[in-house]
């Protein structure tokens, strides 16, 4: 039997999660000779395979064009996709922006703070991605597992990886289900 | 009795239990966000729908009152769905967002039913609309992003404290909860009791003390007595590194989880300097010194002044303490003067009554919290004993009346039925001029036909008209469970002949008789009754070469700094510092109320036992220790049976030691 592939992303997050992957520590050499680890932010290969995976794992939510291509991506190379920690589940601490709109929270950040000099301006280079609402992955392609936390906890994905790299899916509730 | 199933299994309830109770009684657990067990039912939520056999959609539970046969299902995969549907509405209907809420991570209701059902995300998308966030209240804050228009808190606030002061503006999504006319909350007319953030399952009001500073399971809660006043209301001190970090109403007690600002935000808003250290004063300036070294001053500067010490301690110490403050002073030193600070202002004058007279006249709060009428005299209950007030106001839209006596403002004035202004110090005309007009009325509930008293005369002397006087004579004549509720107003101005007068309107209006004392009076601060009983209730004539003061953690009045600061040796016991410890020739510091266990007996003589929830500063000594200690130094045996030295005296409620 060939090792099931794992092949993970990030897009608007914090690398938080990922950092929370990394604290499951000699836990993760045991994944790896359950499972072939493969495109990944923290490994040299930096997109999922053409040919596809089994597990696609998306780190933070979509807030502008180039999550939306990333997300997307992943879905079509992936078998199961797993939203993984809040952002990617609910939208997270990015998803505060939508309540003042993407056009105020960027004039805020940009010109308005009071760490600015008066030079600030929105950056506006045509080559940066389309900004857009901050939204959960599930709001754009379908998800086949939600893992809330801000982050998830490092036993959480310890235990989601061994059931995944083993074929099975994991069931998120009791000790294992934090919203944060 | 009413027999039916729930998830097949025979139940029998009482009649009038609702499907929600009647599963809860049973240990089957029926998810609710709404509901409260110490709340009127609601059915806002929708989370507790059940499966009713012949029923054509589910039902809320909360409000579906438990019928003869009745098949119930809880747990059918068609209303886990309607569960997951419901939630998700909630979530998606705010800004429910957990990582930035102080109470996710356990203190959640919304999120604890979540995790309940498994949910792992809502499938809903946000409604990103902002409601609006009141920080105008000092001791907790009200944001609308977090509520799910439960409705607990307006229910609290009516029927916990009788307030009425949260309501809900606008329709459908776009409803907010709001203060009065929409004004701000620290602007209203919130009284800050915290009911509210008691039962909000949420985190849409939280309290400015507790918050971030950890879970509730982080925490360690120490069930207690409130200090606050002679009350002494439950409570539920939650403590953290030796620190208080809340303290809520606890649901067990006699009080029901309600409490006063008083007991719930202000002995959390110290801002006095804390003694840590025994002081003596050396060339007039006090200095920093040891126990061993306090204690021998002390003993050298007391020893020859023996018999010619006076002694207060104040009302706020526990039983234990004053009972042994009352044997060292009074007993072992044999003192002409040892009170208490309130020096029985609040007291003296029914115990005296009760000395002569032989047998206890009060009631117990319950008659208060049954009363369809009241009479408050002398007593404003929105600026102490505040709960007492709320066990009038939440009863007035049932129909209880209040009749209000009080030569000055009150702070219930705009709440009573009948409010009357007599002259001041006329309360003995005022109780006369009831008592003529209830027989005038001929509603007496005694056979008295003719009265000793002049209804002119009295009504001459207390200045009211004779149509307020017998509109009062009729409404509390007419109430089934009259109750008189007098305070300091009464006790600090009247001649000992008030109690003769309102005795006699008791037994008129049929407030007092054999089956039930419908009389009571508020006292004042926590152990104000057992310094009563101890005898601690003599006005302060200071004439002595020493005064000892057992001040605690009580706050000290300009009056007594006054009547002490000229005193040639003055040894002040406290937990913080203060005029009068500024004036004292030593200094013993102890602790405060929540580092030491002691007694309470309250206003109606309930004997209550509290704990200690904090560890007290190093440095610093119990006030039962201090006391034995110097009783130690100045060779005197102090009794420790404070039990009997309660009941000497036959108080003026039946005690429930």
């Amino acid at each position: 039997m060939t090792k099931p592939k794992i092949s993970s992303d990030w897009m608007a997050g914090c690398s938080g999660c990922h950092m929370s992957l990394l604290d499951i520590d000699e836990r993760l050499l045991e994944i790896a000779e359950l499972a072939d680890i493969r495109a990944t932010p923290i490994t040299d290969l930096k997109e999922p395979d053409e040919s596809g995976v089994d597990v696609g794992i998306l780190e933070g939510g979509i807030n502008n064009s180039s999550n939306e291509e990333v997300a997307h991506r992943m879905r079509s190379r992936c078998k199961i996709l797993v939203a993984f920690g809040d952002c990617a589940v609910f939208g997270g601490v990015p998803a505060l922006r939508n309540m003042c709109g993407t056009q105020e929270a960027l004039q805020r950040a940009y010109v308005d703070i009071e760490s600015n000099d008066a030079s600030g301006k929105i950056p506006n280079d045509p080559e940066l991605a389309v900004m857009s609402n901050m939204r959960a992955i599930h709001e754009v392609v379908d998800v086949d597992l939600h893992v809330p936390g801000c982050p998830p906890d490092p036993d959480v994905i310890y235990y989601v990886l061994k059931e995944l790299a083993q074929g099975r899916m994991p069931e998120i509730k009791d000790e294992n289900l934090h919203w944060h | 009795m009413i027999n039916l199933t729930i998830n097949g299994k025979q139940i029998e309830v009482e009649d009038g239990t609702t499907v929600l109770n009647a599963a809860r009684q049973n240990d089957i657990k029926i998810p609710t966000l709404c509901d409260h067990p110490n709340l009127t039912p609601y059915g806002g939520c929708r989370l507790c729908v059940v499966e009713v056999k012949g029923m054509r959609v589910p039902i809320a539970s909360c409000t579906l009152p438990a019928s003869n046969g009745m098949v119930i299902e809880t747990e059918t995969d068609s209303l886990k769905k309607s569960r997951n549907v419901i939630l998700s509405l909630l979530f998606s209907e705010r800004n429910h967002f957990c990582p930035f809420c102080q109470v996710s991570g356990g203190d959640c209701e919304l999120q604890n039913a979540s995790y309940d059902e498994h949910m792992t995300h809502w499938p809903m998308q946000p409604q990103w609309t902002n409601f609006p966030v009141d920080t105008s209240h000092p001791f907790f804050i009200l944001d609308n992003n977090r509520c799910i228009l439960c409705r607990r808190c307006i229910r609290a606030c009516a029927e916990m404290s009788g307030n009425f002061t949260l309501g809900v503006e606008e329709r459908g999504s776009a409803t907010i909860v709001v203060a009065d006319t929409n004004v701000p909350l620290g602007q209203s007319t919130c009284v800050s009791c915290g009911s509210c953030v008691q039962v909000c399952p949420t985190g849409a009001l939280i309290d400015r003390t507790s918050a971030y500073l950890g879970h509730d399971k982080q925490m360690t809660v120490t069930r207690s007595v409130c200090r606050g006043c002679s009350l002494g209301c439950g409570i539920q001190i939650h403590t953290r590194d030796n620190r208080i970090v809340k303290i809520t109403g606890d649901y067990e007690a006699e009080n029901v989880g309600t409490l006063c600002k008083t007991g719930r935000f202000l002995s959390l808003d110290e801002k006095r300097t804390r003694l840590t250290s025994p002081m003596k004063r050396v060339a007039g300036q006090l200095t920093a010194t040891s126990w061993d070294d306090a204690l021998t001053t002390l003993a050298q500067n007391l020893s020859p002044l023996k018999g010619n010490i006076a002694a207060l301690a104040s009302t706020r110490l526990s039983v234990e303490s004053l009972s042994a403050f009352k044997s060292l002073f009074a007993d072992g030193l044999g003192s002409d003067m040892v009170t208490s600070i309130e020096e029985g202002r609040p007291t003296a004058l029914q115990a005296k009554y009760v000395d002569q007279n032989g047998s206890a006249i009060e009631g117990k709060l319950d008659t208060l919290r049954t009363a369809d009428c009241v009479l408050l005299i002398g007593a404003d209950l929105t600026t102490t004993h505040e709960v007492a007030g709320f066990y009038i106001k939440r009863n007035m839209p049932k129909g209880t009346r209040l009749i209000i006596v009080d030569p000055h403002a009150n702070g219930m004035d705009d709440l009573a039925n009948i409010n009357l202004k007599p002259k001041v110090g006329t309360d003995e005309a005022v109780f006369n001029a009831l008592e003529a007009a209830v027989i005038k009325e001929g509603l007496a509930r005694t056979a008295e036909k003719t009265s000793n008293v002049s209804l002119p005369d009295a009504l001459k002397v207390c200045g009211l008209s004779e149509e307020d006087v017998t509109d009062a004579a009729r409404m509390l004549a007419e109430a089934v469970a009259p109750v008189i509720v007098y305070g300091k107003g009464i006790t600090t101005s009247s001649e000992a002949s008030v109690m003769d007068a309102m005795l006699r309107v008791a037994k008129l209006i049929g407030a007092s008789d054999s089956e039930r004392r419908g009389i009571l009076s508020v006292k004042g601060e926590a152990n104000s009754l057992a310094a009563a009983q101890l005898g601690l209730d003599e006005q302060l004539e200071v004439r002595h070469e020493a005064v000892y003061v057992a001040v605690g953690d009580d706050y000290v009045t300009k009056r007594l700094v006054e009547k002490l600061e000229k005193v040639p040796y003055l040894v002040v016991q406290a937990s913080y510092e203060s005029a009068l410890t500024e004036h004292a020739h030593l200094v013993l510091p102890v602790n405060i109320w929540a580092e030491e266990a002691g007694h309470a007996l309250n206003t109606e003589g309930r004997l209550q036992f509290a704990e200690a929830a904090l560890t007290a500063p190093e440095g610093v000594r119990s006030n039962l220790d201090v006391l034995n200690e110097v009783a130690k130094q100045l060779g005197v045996t102090v009794n420790e049976d404070w039990r009997t030295a309660l009941t000497k005296r036959t108080s003026v409620v039946e005690l429930e030691m």
